[in-house]
């Protein structure tokens, strides 16, 4: 406290010259119509800085509940496109019906490795089942493969385990996308006869024939062939949509017929 | 001390008069109107209080501004200047500083000429900075600020000649 009054008083001039420099600049800003309108264009021009600046500080610490907002969105979105294209093509083909029931954030992600795992902050208590498909918005991420109450963990597919079908878009020629463990950029095709007609920029998508994706899901896209197997195979490099260093979010689908299907495949 | 008190109040009111009653008319040209009263803190003796110093610009200065409707430019430009009056002082005259009556004799003319046209200019610009209160104007503020500091400079010098003198 004496500290305080010491500087108080060691620095006396200096407060009285602002204290009376703030009377003259009132008496200045209600008084002189002059200065009246000066101060308040500086005092507007410094408010919308200000409030420029802090908006912009407040919109960065925002940005976890704007990105949450979006997904949410995303989801929205997510379901009315799958309940305009796949439930159609479900009726016309008797395939399964599947939409999107959820999103999840990834909190452990590998590429390195050959049977790359990734792990996501939902579980059971968050609406999340066994094998049930993740994909994002580019395109197939993996399937679920085991749950506890608040996580879940996907096979990638950059999994050399995983073995999904897939389609050539343009001529629905059925393959199988698997991974060889090299590059986590490239998938294999395999499955393609020779006497299919395939060309370098051909979209791969899921073919629905199975109990994870429904059809049409964006897997990659040829990069390159080769046809020269004796097997009477191509053997076709897939670029994959989707960049698995950087995922953040996943939408996780939900079959809802799987088990009447499993239970047909059972009897 | 009672008769330095005596002395020094009638400097004040005389100089504080004449601003009103003839310097503040002044008008010269319709640009020029010297802010002689600038002569009392000019002389103020470094031995008095620096916070006495601070108040009597602010009276000085809200008296003028109450006779000119200025608002506030003379307060505000005086008190600046008694705040930095010690800086000026000491940049001014070094070492001297502290002579009592460095402002008028014992100390070379060129510090006294630093220190006379530092204190004027100052105030000069910050009173037509604050009168056309207009970045548009810098010119104008500019040309004003020179054209009074030197008339201003000019009356200030002469009369502390004949103060010293006396």
């Amino acid at each position: 406290m004496q500290s305080i009054i010491n500087s108080i008083v060691k620095n006396r001039n200096l407060i009285i010259y602002i204290i009376l420099s703030l009377i003259t600049f009132n008496s200045l800003y209600t008084n002189s119509s002059v200065h009246y309108s000066g101060i308040e264009k500086t005092a507007t021009y410094l408010s919308g800085k200000s409030s420029i600046f802090s908006s912009y500080i407040y919109s960065y610490f925002d940005l976890r509940n704007k990105n949450q907002i979006l997904i949410e969105e995303n989801l929205q979105l997510k379901k009315i496109e799958y309940k305009n294209n796949y439930s159609s093509q479900n009726l016309e083909n008797n395939l399964l019906e599947s939409k999107p029931l959820n999103t999840a954030n990834i909190i452990l992600n590998s590429i390195n490795k050959s049977k790359n795992i990734i792990v996501i902050d939902k579980g059971i208590l968050g609406g999340i089942n066994e094998e049930m498909g993740v994909i994002t918005s580019l395109g197939v991420v993996g399937i679920i493969k085991s749950v506890t109450d608040n996580y879940a963990s996907i096979i990638s597919l950059l999994n050399t385990d995983l073995k999904i079908n897939a389609i050539l878009k343009n001529s629905s020629t059925i393959g199988s996308i698997t991974w060889d463990g090299l590059n986590s950029k490239y998938l294999k095709l395999n499955d393609i006869p020779l006497s299919s007609s395939l060309k370098i920029g051909d979209t791969i998508v899921t073919g629905g024939m199975s109990f994870y994706f429904p059809k049409g899901v964006p897997i990659g896209s040829i990069t390159n062939y080769d046809n020269s197997s004796l097997e009477g195979y191509y053997d076709i490099d897939v670029e994959v949509f989707n960049d698995f260093s950087s995922l953040s979010n996943v939408y996780i689908l939900e079959r809802t017929d799987n088990d009447e299907i499993k239970t047909l495949l059972d009897d | 001390m009672t008769r330095d008190l005596i002395k020094n109040g009638f400097f004040y009111t005389s100089i504080l008069v004449s601003q009103l009653l003839i310097f503040n008319h002044f008008n010269l040209f319709e640009t020029i109107t010297p802010s002689v009263y600038l002569i009392i803190f000019i002389l103020y003796k470094t031995s008095y209080n620096k916070t006495t110093l601070i108040f009597l610009g602010f009276i000085t200065g809200l008296i003028i501004d109450l006779s000119m409707q200025t608002y506030g430019c003379h307060t505000f430009a005086t008190i600046t200047i008694c705040f930095l009056r010690e800086r000026i002082e000491k940049n001014s005259f070094g070492v001297n500083a502290n002579l009592p009556s460095a402002m008028t004799r014992g100390t070379k003319i060129i510090n006294r000429l630093t220190f006379f046209i530092l204190i004027i200019l100052i105030h000069s610009s910050i009173y037509y900075s604050l009168v056309f209160f207009n970045t548009e104007v810098l010119g104008r503020i500019f040309y004003y600020t020179l054209i009074n500091s030197i008339v201003t400079f000019i009356i200030i010098w002469v009369l502390s000649k004949l103060i010293s003198n006396k």
